[in-house]
């Protein structure tokens, strides 16, 4: 069964892929990527029923699983040197040619051993594997009806859809693997297949502009790419192994951790750091926001960003306690707050939730320089959360700026009118971002927690975290006001047409953000803890801290309860305000109401319509500065981390 | 199961008269201070009565929903201090109080309401991080969150965090809206922004909020005495002397601009006072 | 229930939160109001705030003389007023037009746009009047609401026995509309209205009417705000 599963998820989406990409049919597109999708989700979600489990792959249709690796893993960097040579970039073409080199020389030293790739699944690959499925397919149905009407209105010669859904179901395929298996060269095979992946999506729409910024994701995607072969070739030459969990448990093993024991683990963080676009590397994700919506929301918030902070979680135990994790742990909090600073000047709301899932990702690699169980145990939580909460948030916005034409937040305002459905799904995305009992809370509070309890540096991380999450009230609070705002006492809601499959994925994303926190509990003690407490006890680090703390998760359920209550209330007590009580907002006694719009009397007894805007504090959150600075002191940290070890 | 549940609605009804009471105490004194007489100490009851009796005036119906829940938030964190609950949770379960009450400010398309949230935002991003600060520090003390681990310290914990007890302060002044930071509701202010956040709240919804009000008072209080918890005389003079405090420095001082806030008594050199007291407990 | 309802009115009869507004007035009148919040008269140990928001005032202080410009001004800031609510016409201005009267670009007197509950004639009054005022204001919103008798117009020295029988319009406008509140008794009361169909009957609480929406120019006009309305 399991092996059924396995397939499911890994195998099948490539050739579902494969079908859908060279039979250009659009109707049997529309029936395969639903049911591709669906079993993958239901494989997820059956293997985790199932449990934790070890595969080993001998034979793949027939053919050794080591000749396919050393296949792929020589034809996809040549693929990536073929399109920076077309493209003309110096600078992918020499990366990836180091690559190669890497890569041969990996060859050359010989498997001496050579263990079956293995796929060993603890609580948190199924964890991931679950949110790759579930998220990840719900997100390609909404792209199916986002889709066509993105091609209806940009109108490219020859269809391309089917690269598009092609290049999807690879990359979901790709991010199971990635995930799944134990065996690094397998892993950085998937990694690499993700950045392919990327490139591709961001150019989808073969602008100018789409395809620059492609190239600057695909360059720093391969620079760590780079830092993981030669974090390969580290422990292969160190440690003569290539299995994470036999890397782990020799370097947990080890009573002294050298510089050569740790420097692989810093390149690895480096690798990790690119992926999840941290700074100095933020810019590939901000440039990434070219690509049609689906490509954000999957690959650049819910599932490729994550796969960086999925290695490090991997990895963590290996370096747990020393200067490289306190330094590891600083970069992330400076990140998280950093990218908030950032995210409060923003007007653009795709940019907005790109510095937020930055500021999340910092988060999430600062609780994993932490290195605790309780930290590791948080990470989790907030992978896991914040891929449901952002995908939701970046299908939403996708679905406003098809009907509306624009992104910025300040023509959001009264949305509900126009788009009733889709700006409630919004709101209620934004609160699931910010507000307890949802799962983002529980993360953060379990974040806090954790750091308050760390042993090195405690106070500046502290710190940065508190003054992070406080920012992100303000840009979060002040985007959810505007879609309510209007001066009519009850909008009129006349809703447009919307694609049933795009309704039905913003719906199911919603009730999953809203459910699925409800479950926290139930996720933290079936797939986490277990996942977590053992990792840590297994290789040898003393678990001193329980992975939540005494308080309990119980006040989710008590909490969860009383919100329900009270909206309930509180929705009744709106219904029964009285058309009379309606009045017009405050205005000095000159208000006009004339329909939708609030103004009032001025010069001449002109009608002057009420302008109001968010203040963004461009003069002190200015963009272009933060970034100078903020990736000055970010390279600084990194060259402190890696040339620290040198 | 009912008797607690019980137990802390009562307490939570007699925190809203307290909240009440402090509240007509601060105007009385207020005017004392002012060489005036001053309302009768019940008078915030009275005027809760008066605006629960008013006719609704709404402008936009998502209001009436953030009001309910502004009250439902503030009554749920005191209610999870009072049960001796995570100190974290409170101060999330609070900051979504506030989300909301800014929230229904902001669907107004009212230049007041809407001028007044965003200042109100920008005050929430200053005493955040001051009140996680303040309560890691306490976590520090103590071991954990819980505040009922706190009632298991043997010594006080005001000795060992000074720094902290005058960031918690500066926080205390921010949210009881009192002088120099009540450039976001001051009723004092309405040359300027008639009522800010308030504005558009009317009638039986702002009592609402003055309810809101007065628990929160009580709250914040309350985590003042949590400083001195060893004997019911230090936690009385604890909060009474913050509350006395906030009620002079609210008459000494006049107000004062966000960007004066955020700049100079900005959180980083208050977050200096609460960073440098961690630090001290840390490295101790 | 009834205690309920006893309590609120309790609590509003004994809050009353004022707006301020002037209507084009020479601040006469709005410097001796101004001065009820002062340390000397303090205004506030009645519970009374001065609040700047229609909607959360009770009671509407209206000073100076109404002008077609801002006519419309202080109906929507009536209006915005949630019930139930008062309004109190302070100085000779805002009685009917005070020193203004009959001049082109003066409407007269506040009873001509919104209906007064309570005069308090003076020019400008002093700020114990204007005090007396207020609370006579929380009176007539009582009777307004079916909780009190209306308040009868209080008489002045000057005026004749009300026992015998006199129609007001007999009188002549100058006894009624004594602008000098200056050089009165320190307890010289706030006179009703002579215009008699301001005093609206008293209504019952829950009648759903507002007693207090009225057209402006829907009552009939006698005693000296008539003068004002026909140069106007």
């Amino acid at each position: 069964m399991v092996h059924l599963f396995v397939f499911c998820c890994i195998v099948l989406p490539f050739l579902a892929g494969a079908v859908v990409r060279i039979l250009r049919r659009n109707d049997l597109r529309r029936i395969l990527v639903p049911i591709t999708v669906a079993a993958m989700a239901a494989a997820a979600i059956g293997l985790g029923v199932a449990g934790p489990f070890r595969l080993e792959v001998r034979h793949l249709a027939g053919i050794p699983a080591d000749a396919v690796l050393t296949l792929l893993e020589t034809a996809l960097p040549l693929c990536i040197l073929l399109i920076g040579w077309r493209a003309g970039s110096r600078l992918v073409m020499g990366l990836t040619a180091l690559q190669l080199a890497g890569i041969a020389h990996l060859h050359r030293t010989g498997p001496e051993i050579a263990p079956p790739a293995a796929i060993a699944a603890d609580g948190l690959s199924l964890l991931m594997t679950i949110i790759v499925c579930v998220v990840g397919g719900l997100i390609t149905i909404y792209a199916m009806g986002y889709m066509d009407v993105h091609e209806s209105r940009h109108r490219p010669p020859v269809s391309r859809k089917p690269r598009f859904f092609a290049t999807v179901l690879c990359f979901l395929g790709a991010m199971n693997g990635l995930v799944l298996f134990d065996d690094l060269r397998w892993v950085f095979l998937f990694w690499e297949a993700t950045t392919l992946c990327s490139y591709l999506l961001i150019a989808h729409d073969d602008t100018p502009e789409a395809r620059s910024n492609a190239l600057c994701a695909l360059w720093m995607n391969v620079l760590g790419g780079l830092a993981f072969v030669s974090a390969m070739l580290f422990l292969r030459q160190s440690l003569g192994t290539l299995s994470a969990e036999e890397v782990l448990r020799r370097v947990c093993a080890m009573d002294v951790r050298t510089t050569a024991t740790l420097l692989p683990f810093a390149f690895l963080c480096l690798a990790a750091f690119t992926k999840s676009a941290q700074v100095p590397f933020e810019s590939w994700l901000c440039g990434a926001m070219v690509a049609p919506t689906p490509v954000s929301a999957l690959l650049h918030s819910a599932t490729m960003v994550k796969a960086g902070t999925y290695l490090l979680l991997r990895m963590a135990p290996a370096f747990a306690g020393t200067t490289m994790s306190t330094i590891v742990a600083l970069f992330g909090a400076f990140t998280f707050v950093g990218a908030c600073l950032l995210a409060v000047g923003q007007q653009d709301a795709k940019r907005l939730l790109a510095y937020s899932t930055i500021a999340n990702l910092g988060l999430i690699i600062a609780c994993v320089g932490i290195n605790t169980t309780a930290s590791a145990t948080a990470a989790t939580v907030i992978i896991v959360y914040h891929s449901v909460s952002k995908g939701l948030l970046f299908a939403c916005v996708g679905s406003i700026e098809q009907r509306i034409g624009s992104r910025d937040i300040e023509d959001m305002r009264g949305l509900r009118a126009v788009m009733p459905r889709t700006a409630t799904i919004a709101a209620i995305g934004i609160l699931t971002m910010l507000l307890p009992p949802f799962g983002m809370l529980t993360g953060k509070w379990l974040a806090i927690e954790a750091i308050a309890r760390a042993t090195q540096a405690m106070p500046p991380i502290l710190g940065f975290v508190a003054l992070g999450s406080a920012l992100t009230v303000l840009f979060w609070t002040r985007w959810a006001g505007a879609f309510i705002r209007s001066p009519e006492l009850r909008e009129r809601p006349s809703p447009g047409p919307q694609r049933p499959t795009v309704l039905f994925a913003l719906k199911a994303l919603c009730g999953l953000a809203l459910v699925f926190s409800l479950l926290a509990p139930v996720v933290l003690e079936r797939f986490i803890v277990p996942a977590v407490t053992e990792a840590y006890a297994r290789y040898g680090q003393v678990a001193a801290l329980p992975a939540i703390p005494g308080t309990g998760l119980a006040w989710i359920y008590g909490l969860s309860a009383i919100l329900a209550a009270a909206a309930w209330m509180a929705r009744k007590a709106a219904r029964n305000v009285p058309d009379r009580a309606h009045c017009p907002p405050y205005a000095c006694g000159a208000a006009v109401e004339s329909g939708k719009e609030a103004g009032f009397r001025g010069p001449m007894d002109a009608f002057v319509p009420t302008r109001l805007a968010n203040c963004y504090l461009r003069r002190h959150f200015d963009e272009a500065w933060l970034t100078r600075a903020m990736d000055t002191i970010s390279t600084a940290f990194l060259v402190v981390l890696v040339g620290g070890l040198l | 199961m009912t008797l607690p549940i019980i137990g802390t609605l009562a307490c939570l009804v007699l925190a809203a008269f307290t909240g009440g009471l402090l509240g007509g105490i601060d105007r009385r004194l207020t005017a004392r201070l002012q060489s005036r007489q001053g309302p009768p100490i019940l008078q915030p009851f009275l005027d809760v009565a008066k605006l629960l009796g008013k006719t609704p005036s709404v402008t936009n119906a998502w209001i009436v929903p953030c009001a309910i829940l502004t009250l439902a938030s503030t009554a749920v964190a005191l209610a999870i201090l009072l049960r001796g609950g995570d100190l974290l949770l409170i101060l999330f379960v609070l900051a979504a109080g506030a989300v909301f009450q800014t929230a229904g400010a902001l669907c107004v398309p009212s230049p007041y309401s809407h001028l007044g949230a965003h200042r109100e935002l920008l005050l929430m991003l200053v005493h955040e991080p001051i009140l996680i600060l303040v309560f890691t520090g306490i976590a520090m003390c103590t071991g954990s969150f819980s505040v009922a681990d706190v009632f298991r310290e043997q010594a006080p914990l005001l000795p060992r965090m000074p720094l902290c007890f005058l960031a918690l302060g500066y926080a205390l002044t921010i949210r009881l809206r009192k002088s120099p930071f009540d450039f976001a509701a001051s009723p004092h202010a309405h040359q300027e922004l008639v009522r800010g956040l308030l504005t558009e709240y009317a009638g039986p919804y702002l009592a609402l909020l003055e309810i809101a009000h007065w628990l929160e008072t009580v709250l914040l209080l309350g985590v003042c005495a949590l400083l001195w918890h060893t004997s019911l005389l230090g936690m009385a003079m604890l909060a009474l002397g913050s509350f006395l405090a906030e009620i002079l420095l609210d008459n000494a001082t006049a107000r004062l601009t966000w960007q004066w806030m955020v700049r100079r008594m900005s959180p980083l050199a208050v977050m200096g006072l609460a960073l440098v007291n961690l630090l001290w407990l840390y490295v101790a | 229930m009834d205690i309920f309802r006893n309590l609120l009115h309790h609590g509003r009869m004994k809050s009353p939160w004022f707006l301020h507004f002037d209507c084009g007035s020479c601040n006469g009148c709005d410097i001796e109001t101004l001065a009820c919040l002062t340390p000397r008269y303090d205004v506030e140990r009645f519970g009374a705030v001065n609040i700047g928001n229609p909607k959360h005032a009770d009671v509407l202080l209206v000073t100076g003389t109404v002008n077609p410009r801002n006519r419309l001004v202080l109906r929507q800031i009536f209006d915005q007023m949630p019930s139930p609510k008062a309004v109190v016409a302070v100085g000779a201005c805002s009685l009917s037009g005070g020193v203004f009267r009959g001049a082109y670009n003066v409407v007269g007197g506040v009873h001509e746009v919104i209906p007064v509950d309570v005069s308090v004639p003076g020019c400008p009054p002093r700020p114990e009047a204007i005090i007396d005022g207020l609370l006579e204001a929380m009176a007539a919103m009582a009777a307004k609401i079916g909780r009190g008798p209306a308040p009868g117009p209080t008489l002045m020295p000057w005026d004749p026995d009300p026992g015998r029988e006199e129609p007001a319009s007999a009188r002549p406008p100058d006894s009624r509309a004594a602008p000098d509140g200056n050089g009165k008794a320190p307890e010289e009361r706030g006179t009703a209205p002579a215009p008699a169909p301001d005093a609206s009957p008293p209504v019952a609480e829950d009648s759903g009417r507002d007693p207090d929406a009225r057209p402006p120019d829907g009552h009939d006009q006698a005693g000296p705000g008539s003068a004002g309305t026909a140069a106007g």
